[in-house]
């Protein structure tokens, strides 16, 4: 026997109590867990680079931009790479089924931003053997169910081909996984070649622009600098990095972390309340046999850690069930609702289970040690 | 030469207050125990029987005076070191015994030796040793709840004596016991006394159970106004 297994079996001796916490536990572990990889995930924001900037107009991203942009935002000293990218967004069969194609330049694509999408040269070489050729992101990939060599038809919402049809037909020439797993994958990547000789309105303009700074430059002093070239012009544009335009995005409908923030933050003070509760009655349950601990000899010190070890052993195992029941979710219908439980997720849980052990066996404990050995024996 | 007693109280005074009122226990009470005595106390309740032998564990100090035990001061000791101190000179066994209920019988032996720096396989071979010693070999597995009273105090004893303290003190051993059991407890304790020299002290109501010590203080009002010695 050690301290331990004593404290493994007091945390066991009422095993409903210890079992309902445990669900407790593992309900908060789960909110979190699925929020912060929604956060995390395609979806969120925290994977988006804060590095490859996006020039987009300053009207907003619906106009575009012209072509001539280009040569001014590459001939910036500061500028390590830059590229364009027009967005073709409709459907497949049903119009609730939206997708997007990032019709861009292959090589400009790869040397801009061709890491974090997991291109590889193979890949964008694929793009070459047909204008009409796409690489399709693994998430949209799993989630229409498309593989290599198959071809579909994209009903695009506003971008009409020059016959007046809004019918895009591609081919898959491959698919794309993304750098990790919190990489957005859900879309296409399309040659702009094609789309911009094909569409009907709108030729050699871009929806945006994509730049990659110069190693060791700051990205918010460029995109001031870019934003600065065309703020007299025809066309003026707002350069943010790809986090910032995502976070904004996402504010248009609500504010989504602060949300999650404070969904997660009462399911914990919720949580903190119930064990704190549940185990101030546990220990007090227990008075005279800490004083008969004390009376074998037992310091203070190690009367806190054992009711200590006994909080944290609870936490931690409705902690871990909770995490895998939400990397079950993730395993199961990630890449459908844009979850990723990536390692910062895991980072984050594991120090707030720690934090939420101390939190609710500090009061506990202090109570247990304080109690004098004659008052204790009092309690029986 | 006269060899120093093991236990000494020196004008020992000791009172509880309860609101504004003061209630004195000893207000001046001497005491000396020579190593290896076997001291049966008893007297009418509220005497002060339960308060000095929660001083002599180190569990509540006096209030002036001294109180000497081997060669600790636990008069001057602070809590940490009269802790430490319980955890490898005393052992003490309770009246309704105090084993843990989520422990079987071995486990409850052990429990004083995971303050030792001692390897699990001494450990097993401490408990087993001192399971035997008060005939409950084959009974390690069993819990508590499936004990007599008598089993269970004799799980009591072997915890108290499983740190091998040259203390034992017991507080009203066979107070919980059938006439059957308690005997078979007092003559543990006397066996206890007799081949490991064991000090023990020992609170209680029972003149059967006192006659099993060398001798006898009466204690009365915060006094020993008797003592008697075994035939």
């Amino acid at each position: 026997m050690t301290f331990l297994s004593l404290a493994r079996k007091n945390a066991w001796r009422k095993p409903l109590r210890t079992v309902l916490l445990l669900i407790c536990i593992a309900v908060a572990f789960l909110i979190y867990a699925l929020t912060a990889s929604f956060l995390a995930g395609s979806q969120g924001t925290s994977a988006a680079s804060e590095d490859v900037l996006g020039v987009m107009s300053v009207a907003g991203r619906a106009q575009p931009l012209p072509m001539a942009h280009l040569a001014r935002i590459a001939a910036e000293p500061d500028v390590g790479a830059a590229t364009f990218m027009t967005r073709l967004r409709g459907f497949v069969g049903s119009e609730k089924n939206v997708v997007a194609v990032s019709a861009v330049e292959p090589q400009g694509l790869m040397s801009v931003n061709g890491r974090e999408l997991g291109l590889t040269p193979a890949l964008i070489g694929s793009l070459d053997q047909g204008r009409d050729r796409i690489l399709v992101g693994r998430a949209l990939a799993e989630a229409q169910g498309w593989s290599v060599g198959q071809l579909i038809t994209i009903t695009a919402f506003q971008m009409v081909r020059q016959d007046g049809d809004r019918e895009w037909r591609f081919e898959i020439a491959g698919i794309f996984e993304g750098e990790n797993e919190s990489t957005d994958t859900y879309f296409a990547i399309g040659r702009y070649d094609y789309v911009n000789a094909s569409r009907a309105k709108g030729r050699d303009t871009v929806d945006v622009f994509v730049v990659r700074p110069r190693d060791g430059i700051k990205a918010s002093t460029l995109a001031a600098r870019i934003d600065s070239l065309f703020a007299n012009s025809a066309a003026p544009t707002r350069t943010q990095s790809e986090k910032q335009f995502l976070e904004a995005f996402l504010r248009q409908y609500a504010d989504i972390k602060l949300i999650v923030n404070l969904v997660t933050g009462v399911a914990f003070v919720t949580l903190l309340m119930i064990v704190i509760n549940t185990m101030v009655f546990a220990v007090r349950e227990r008075t005279f046999e800490i004083g008969v601990l004390k009376t074998l000899g037992v310091s203070g010190g190690r009367i806190i850690a054992l009711v200590l070890v006994e909080t944290f052993l609870i936490v931690a195992i409705g902690a871990t069930i909770g995490l895998v029941l939400a990397k079950l979710a993730t395993v199961l219908v990630g890449t459908v609702l844009g979850l990723a439980f990536s390692p910062s997720v895991l980072a984050k849980a594991t120090a707030i289970a720690l934090a939420v052990g101390l939190a609710t066996g500090l009061l506990p404990a202090i109570n247990a040690m304080r109690t004098p050995i004659i008052k204790a024996f009092r309690a029986r | 030469m006269t060899q120093e007693p093991f236990i000494t109280l020196a004008g020992v005074r000791k009172g509880y207050r309860t609101g504004s009122d003061a209630i004195p226990i000893f207000t001046a009470l001497d005491l000396a125990i020579p190593r290896g005595d076997f001291v049966a106390i008893m007297g009418p309740s509220g005497s002060g029987k339960s308060t000095l032998l929660n001083m002599l564990a180190g569990i509540d100090v006096p209030d002036a005076g001294s109180l000497k035990v081997g060669n600790y001061r636990l008069d001057q000791m602070g809590e940490t070191a009269r802790s430490s101190w319980r955890a490898h000179n005393m052992g003490i066994v309770f009246q309704f015994y105090n084993l843990l209920p989520m422990l079987n019988a071995a486990e409850n032996v052990e429990l004083p030796l995971l303050l030792k720096p001692l390897s699990a396989g001494e450990r097993r071979s401490r408990v087993a040793k001192v399971l035997d010693l008060v005939g409950l070999s084959g009974r390690e597995k069993q819990y508590p709840s499936m004990m007599s009273g008598g089993q269970q105090q004799r799980v009591g004893i072997a915890r108290a004596i499983v740190s091998d303290p040259k203390l034992l003190l017991c507080d009203e051993p066979t107070g919980d016991l059938d006439r059957k059991s308690a005997d078979e407890v007092l003559e543990i304790l006397a066996l206890l006394n007799r081949t490991l020299e064991k000090t023990i002290v020992m609170v209680t109501h029972d003149p059967q159970a006192a006659r099993s010590a060398k001798r006898t203080l009466h204690l009365d009002k915060g006094l020993f106004v008797e003592e008697k010695r075994a035939a």
